[in-house]
């Protein structure tokens, strides 16, 4: 999974960043209204966090740039203005979270979680694919009722695929979602990180579809 | 006593105002007694010479004095009791038997020369003089002496008549007059008192007028005042602006460093998050600049705003559905689109999207906000927050609503924000009640003002 981090301030940033990393997530730390904007609307991520006081364009602006160029990513808020007149203006401008600094990181990265399973259309923070369970608040797997131990990459591209079970994920789509903006990508490693998946779950479940991606098949 | 006095300006104009009036009044019963005395002196002097001129016709030139004349003159005298009468001639000394000592009154004149003139000098009044004495039962007297000098020697005639005939008048005359000071002196004060009342009326009216300015029911003094009174409304118009100006800099002040501090905090906070000590100190230090931040806000209330409310709160609704958009939540809202209230558009959404956060936090599944004009009240509104959680116990409720009291202890460390909720209903004169709601869960009822245009439009409904 991939957040498009936009903080300016240089101590809290990376750290967010680096807590975030922490956690699996693949983070692109942006430092400034005008790149912010420009990410947005040109890379795929899975879910934004967004701070308002932003040098070159306001946060407020850069989230209606990004849905006036249809991005619907979901996006959340993280500021230090508390105002409830602030909030519903954020709300207004099309966020999908808010949360006020100073803030805990664990609420961060859980309401992160939440809003990036709700945009894959799961009600429920449980998701199910045969054997295997994804427990969207802890970020936590579990194969068989035993806990799954994966790298980051491997859980980047393990949730992505449980996120939308039984469909087909493009290779570039999934490449976009699991390598930071900055990586040196090799596509070649991709099928290596799956491969390793494969070995963890069971060969069966992540289908190779030629010329296009990756399925993870739930049977039961 | 006497500082009081000096320190009320009313007091002090009284006293010195009625200090005048007394001293006046008294010098002016001294000056007309004295004028009166002298008046009654005078008509009894013109009676005592008038016998001494009798007695001088009974003297011939040789200092003989004529007793058969004497006789028929002492006829046409006073006989009252008290009046004597007496002649010092060379040889012979005649007159009333008990005739008093005298004292010797103010230095004669040197008489004038008699030699080569005819006839008597007794008709010059200057050499008629006054003398006191007092007779022998000690009564005061008083008397007009002469002496001519005659070719047997000086003859001496003296009139005398008791002080008392004098003073009875006098005392007689000074009743009246005193009785008429008193009044005058009475009146006087009343004048002043008046006077002071109609006189510093300004003075109270500009102190209820800063009053007013401090309890926010004025921005300013009349500068329309009393010539004397304008400079100061002036100043004080110039004081207030500058205070609020200065207040509104120092709560911006407070916000900005408020605002600033987060972010470095939020970093800290990371930081720490392995060290759960140092990470409450820092919760602690959080808890505070939202405290200050959030009365900083509160503090600059605008009571001559309009907000409608049905935008507004939907707005807020929208906000809070996605706040805790991680559960099923259910919030209605059922707002008449017409409503509007006098209450500024960030404070009403401070106290109502905290109130909804609330209940949001602590209901079951359902929200509900309901708002409606007073019917008893066209001048308020009264808006329902209601959340179907466990509510609070009555006992607990009253320690809720208090100013200062955080009671979040059992939340997850947001902040219940009714602080807030309380501080702002009290800056806008409204209230704030906790209550069951039928059917279960906490009902916080608020009471705001109604903006201008509401109750009028209510009005012209009925």
């Amino acid at each position: 999974m991939r957040i498009l981090l936009v903080e300016d301030d240089r101590d809290l940033g990376p750290a967010i960043a680096h807590a975030l990393r922490g956690e699996n997530f693949a983070v692109d730390l942006v430092d400034n209204g005008i790149d912010a904007a420009h990410s947005g609307e040109t890379e795929h991520y899975d879910a934004a966090v967004l701070d308002l006081g932003l040098p070159g364009l306001d946060g407020v602006s850069v989230l209606r740039a990004w849905r006036a160029a249809q991005r619907n990513l979901p996006v959340l808020i993280l500021t230090a203005r508390d105002g409830w007149s602030d909030k519903v203006a954020g709300f207004k401008a099309g966020a999908d979270d808010y949360l006020v600094k100073p803030f805990r990181v664990e609420e961060l990265v859980m309401r992160l979680r939440a809003l990036i399973r709700r945009a894959a259309g799961h009600a429920q923070p449980l998701l199910d694919c045969g054997p295997l369970t994804f427990d969207t608040q802890t970020g936590q797997f579990e194969l068989d009722g035993l806990p799954l131990r994966l790298t980051a990459f491997e859980w980047r591209i393990l949730s992505q695929l449980i996120l939308r079970k039984n469909a087909v994920i493009e290779r570039l789509d999934l490449l976009e979602r699991v390598y930071e903006g900055d990586a040196d990508v090799d596509s070649n490693s991709l099928e290596v990180i799956v491969g390793r998946l494969r070995k963890k779950i069971g060969a069966q479940m992540i289908e190779t579809i030629r010329g296009r991606g990756y399925r993870l098949t739930c049977r039961t | 006593m006497v500082r009081a006095i000096l320190q009320s300006l009313h007091a002090r104009m009284l006293a010195l105002s009625i200090g005048a009036t007394l001293v006046a009044l008294v010098l002016a019963g001294w000056a007309i007694t004295t004028v009166l005395e002298r008046f009654v002196i005078g008509g009894l002097d013109q009676r005592l010479d008038a016998e001494v001129t009798l007695l001088a016709s009974t003297v011939d030139a040789n200092g003989q004095i004529d007793r058969t004349r004497l006789h028929q003159q002492l006829g046409a005298m006073e006989g009252k009791p008290g009046w004597r009468w007496q002649i010092d001639a060379p040889g012979s000394k005649l007159g009333s038997e008990d005739f008093p000592h005298l004292d010797a009154g103010p230095p004669l004149l040197p008489p004038p020369s008699l030699s080569g003139t005819e006839g008597l000098p007794f008709d010059h009044d200057d050499q008629l003089r006054p003398l006191e004495g007092a007779s022998e039962e000690g009564f005061p007297v008083h008397a007009r002496t002469m002496t001519l000098e005659t070719r047997g020697g000086p003859v001496t005639l003296t009139a005398l008549a008791p002080r008392s005939v004098v003073r009875r008048p006098i005392m007689g005359a000074l009743a009246p007059l005193m009785a008429a000071l008193a009044a005058l002196a009475a009146l006087l004060g009343g004048a002043t008192l008046i006077q002071l009342r109609l006189g510093l009326r300004p003075i109270r009216r500009l102190r209820e007028q800063v009053a007013a300015i401090r309890a926010g029911a004025r921005e300013s003094v009349d500068e329309d005042q009393a010539t004397e009174l304008k400079p100061l409304a002036v100043e004080l118009n110039a004081l207030s602006r500058e205070n609020k100006a200065a207040l509104a800099a120092a709560r911006q002040s407070a916000a900005n460093l408020a605002h600033a501090l987060k972010t470095p905090v939020a970093a800290l906070a990371l930081e720490l998050r392995d060290e759960p000590g140092r990470a409450a100190q820092l919760a602690r230090i959080d808890a505070t600049i939202r405290h200050h931040l959030a009365r900083a806000r509160a503090d600059a209330a605008d009571r001559r705003a309009t907000t409608r409310l049905a935008p507004a709160i939907e707005d807020l609704v929208t906000a809070v559905r996605r706040l805790h958009s991680d559960r099923p939540l259910t919030i209605e809202a059922d707002i008449p689109s017409d409503l509007a209230i006098a209450v500024d558009h960030q404070d009403l959404d401070e106290l109502v999207g905290n109130l909804l956060d609330n209940a949001a936090r602590f209901a079951a599944s359902r929200v509900f906000v309901v708002a409606r004009a007073l019917d008893s009240d066209a001048r308020r509104v009264v808006v329902e927050i209601g959340d179907d959680g466990p509510g609070i116990p009555a006992a607990e409720r009253s320690q809720v609503t208090k100013p200062g009291v955080r009671l979040d202890e059992r939340g997850d460390g947001h902040g219940f924000g009714l602080t807030i909720v309380t501080d702002l209903i009290a800056l806008y004169g409204g209230t704030v009640r906790l209550e069951d709601r039928q059917g279960g869960g906490l009902a916080v009822c608020l009471t705001l003002p109604a903006a201008q245009s509401t109750s009028s439009a209510q009005d012209a409904v009925r």
